[in-house]
């Protein structure tokens, strides 16, 4: 148990100081970690409490299967599953299309959902065109991925007045 | 014939089953409008192993409720349901891209199981319930199934071959 180790840790130290004449009296300096130690990925540093994040901003990687969700749910991660890079690279191109083609729209981060042939994109949307233009860009991504991709592409669209903030940071 | 009294009686015993169950009476629906009848006998499975693996604990529970209730309702002999240990595959890498050889970063990637076996299953409702069980597979989660079929003992096996062959009782010269 803990408190035995640090009783038996205490023991040692005193009698090792008593046996060499007080040497190590239990000084206690400052540790400081080096910048590179911190973790820097995926988050969004406490600033001033002005900036406004979204729940998946809002938590740090190593809160994924814990508080978060996955934003890309395919199998080949599973462990005997292969082709695992070339789902990556189409998750990166579709994120990056859609987030070009529907460019200031975008609320959060986009969701790919792969279920047999059939690859699903999920977005949350802002109200920011008018819907015919929605339409015609929905078919657009729609038609071009599928024809890009050889499988059929879905895309499942929600719309917002506003982004939703969780807070701020 | 034996073939088409089995279908006649899956299919009776599926309606009457599912008068309740609208989803699976819909997909069934669907499903016994492409009905091929073939004379060849029905294949016997005596055991169908399930294996899913996902990355969500919780997607694994709730398939596992509904591939259990599925069973039930088209009246499966469910074996064990249960939970093989998890497997993590972990990962150290370099933190930075040139030098920091001391900074590594750790991921892990978690694969999580479950087991379904059933006992005792006819090859056409085998064929309808995994039909139905994919078809409904959450994204993200694979399966992998294990069937071991039962097949008559050939005829040239049930007797010993030493009685077959009359005794010869000269000596060998």
């Amino acid at each position: 148990s803990p408190s035995y180790l640090f009783f038996c840790f205490v023991f040692l130290q005193s009698t090792l100081a008593w046996s060499s004449l007080c040497r190590f009296s239990g000084n206690r300096s400052l540790h400081v970690t080096a910048s590179c130690c911190k973790n820097r990925a995926a988050r969004i540093r406490v600033g001033k409490g002005d900036r406004p994040v979204t729940y998946e901003q809002a938590h740090h990687p190593h809160h994924i299967a814990h508080r978060k969700g996955w934003l890309s749910q395919h199998t080949s991660n599973l462990k005997g599953e292969d082709r695992a890079a070339e789902r990556t690279i189409e998750d990166v191109f579709i994120r990056r299309f859609v987030f070009g083609t529907f460019h200031g729209c975008l609320a959060n981060e986009i969701v790919i959902k792969r279920r047999g042939n059939v690859l699903s994109v999920c977005a949350v949307m802002l109200q920011k065109l008018p819907p015919q233009k929605f339409y015609f860009l929905i078919g657009y991504t729609e038609s071009l991925l599928s024809h890009f991709y050889k499988c059929p592409v879905k895309l499942e669209i929600q719309t917002l007045q506003d982004k939703a903030v969780y807070k701020y940071l | 014939m034996a073939s088409l009294m089995s279908l006649r009686r899956e299919l009776f015993s599926l309606a009457r089953i599912l008068s309740g169950v609208s989803h699976l009476v819909r997909f069934l629906l669907f499903f016994l409008m492409q009905i091929t009848v073939t004379e060849e006998p029905d294949m016997l499975f005596q055991k169908v192993v399930i294996l899913v693996k996902g990355h969500d604990r919780a997607v694994l529970d709730s398939y596992e409720f509904f591939a259990t209730m599925a069973a039930k309702e088209l009246g499966i002999t469910i074996g064990k349901v249960f939970e093989p240990p998890k497997a993590i595959e972990r990962l150290t890498l370099l933190k930075s891209i040139h030098i920091f050889k001391k900074h590594r970063v750790q991921y892990e990637m978690r694969t999580h199981y479950r087991c379904i076996e059933l006992y005792n299953i006819t090859g056409c409702t085998a064929q309808v319930y995994l039909e139905y069980i994919q078809r409904n597979l959450p994204e993200g989660v694979a399966m992998e199934v294990t069937k071991t079929a039962m097949e008559k003992i050939p005829d040239h096996i049930l007797e010993p071959l030493w009685k077959e062959i009359p005794t010869d009782d000269k000596p060998s010269q």
